[in-house]
């Protein structure tokens, strides 16, 4: 199983701050696309993922007990 | 050295020599909102040598919440925010060369000031200047901190060029619906804790303490109560545009920027971003509908009531400003909304 949080607004999209899931054997980007269909979650391609605390990129494989995070970087300044 | 910096020189990390160093350093904030208003009063009162800062936009009352340079009368005189800043900047400390700049972040006026900057300061609310910044700053060489809030989320990392990733490693693309202070709401504190990232990092910078720079890219959530650190090792993309072996700067080319046109014979300006994409219109107008805006639309576009403007927007993110001939002042609105 894999805990995925979700910070800012993919939080408030998705309802909580952490789900859990099995997402073993997928890639990141996989994992995007699935949870952008399931949660409608907006622009997930310039969101930020990080595995473990540590920046993941698109093709990276998650493996089993993982965490994942998705960070979407925002403008206001 | 007198008095004046007396309790920062007590602190280890600085010292007389690091005072020295800081004395003799030039900083570029590049904005003057809410980042730029809280980093250039820090740095201003650690006495930094010279500080230069950029800004397009005039002082508006909604600024004032934590806007921390400004006041109810810059807002009555509509003073720009470069103006506002520079006066009350040489109030606070005369020490300091304060040069203030009334003008578009764009790469030519970039270029022309970076030549004896040190460290450059977001202060920015868009994604396109700051991809701007990023390429200067791999091109020039000369390290840069990003910092961006909005509501009780902040995040900042820095970006120093050969070491760290940059900021197209991470992004690749910029992002066409980045949310922004003017969609999501900011509180004031969110914006203090990314300006005490970001001034700590600058002052590490100025005195050169390279080892004690932060690596991590930092985000957290002042409501939610959540805080982390991301290590950004793997993050660095060999084939990066900015930063890679077969760089192009691609930011620093026209053809990249975000176009704007005054239309013929009408009192609106026409907006067409660099990234086309499709943005969801519905989305934008549940956002401005609670945030007390005006909306009205249909699929294919949305027209916002924005004081004595109105903008439409249209599915692949171009837009028209009506009631401006204002180049600058239509691209701002739309950055506003659209980040």
């Amino acid at each position: 199983m894999n805990k995925v949080l979700f910070f800012a607004h993919l939080r408030d999209a998705v309802g909580k701050e952490l789900i859990e899931i099995n997402a073993s054997g997928k890639t990141v980007g996989e994992l995007k696309e699935e949870l952008t269909e399931k949660y409608h979650l907006p622009r997930m391609e310039t969101v930020m993922t990080a595995i473990n605390e540590e920046f993941a990129s698109n093709d990276e494989v998650i493996q089993d007990g993982d965490e994942i995070a998705f960070i979407p970087p925002v403008s206001g300044g | 050295m007198n008095e004046r910096y007396s309790r920062q020189i007590l602190f280890s990390g600085i010292g007389r020599e690091g005072q020295e160093k800081i004395r003799n350093k030039h900083v570029l904030i590049i904005g003057a909102g809410a980042l730029g208003s809280g980093n250039a009063e820090i740095l201003t009162r650690a006495g930094v040598g010279k500080i230069t800062i950029i800004d397009r936009d005039y002082v508006e009352e909604s600024n004032l919440q934590r806007q921390q340079l400004y006041t109810e009368e810059d807002v009555s005189e509509k003073l720009p925010k470069a103006a506002a800043a520079e006066k009350r900047l040489r109030a606070i400390n005369s020490d300091v060369e304060i040069r203030a700049l009334i003008d578009d972040a764009i790469p030519e006026v970039l270029e022309e000031l970076i030549s004896d900057v040190n460290v450059m300061i977001d202060a920015t609310d868009n994604f396109e200047t700051r991809m701007i910044i990023n390429d200067i700053s791999q091109k020039y060489n000369v390290p840069w901190i990003y910092g961006a809030c909005v509501g009780s989320f902040g995040m900042s990392f820095s970006i120093i060029p050969g070491k760290t990733p940059c900021l197209n490693c991470l992004l690749r693309t910029i992002p066409l619906q980045g949310m922004t202070c003017d969609t999501g709401g900011i509180i004031s504190p969110t914006v203090q804790m990314v300006i005490s990232h970001q001034t700590a990092e600058a002052l590490k910078i100025l005195v050169e303490d390279w080892e004690a720079v932060r690596t991590s890219f930092v985000s957290f959530d002042l409501w939610r109560n959540q805080y982390t650190s991301l290590k950004m090792g793997k993050a660095k993309f060999a084939g990066c545009l900015s930063c890679g072996e077969d760089r192009t700067y691609p930011y620093l080319d026209r053809e990249n920027m975000t176009k704007s046109t005054v239309l013929c014979g009408r009192d609106t300006v026409q907006i067409r971003p660099s990234n086309q994409g499709k943005i969801s219109l519905e989305r934008l107008a549940t956002q401005l509908l609670s945030l007390g805006y005006k909306v009205k639309g249909n699929p294919y576009l949305l027209s916002v009531e924005m004081g004595s403007e109105r903008m439409v927007i249209f599915q692949d993110g171009r837009a028209l400003i009506h009631g401006t001939k204002d180049l600058i002042h239509a691209k701002t609105i739309y950055q506003r909304i659209l980040g």
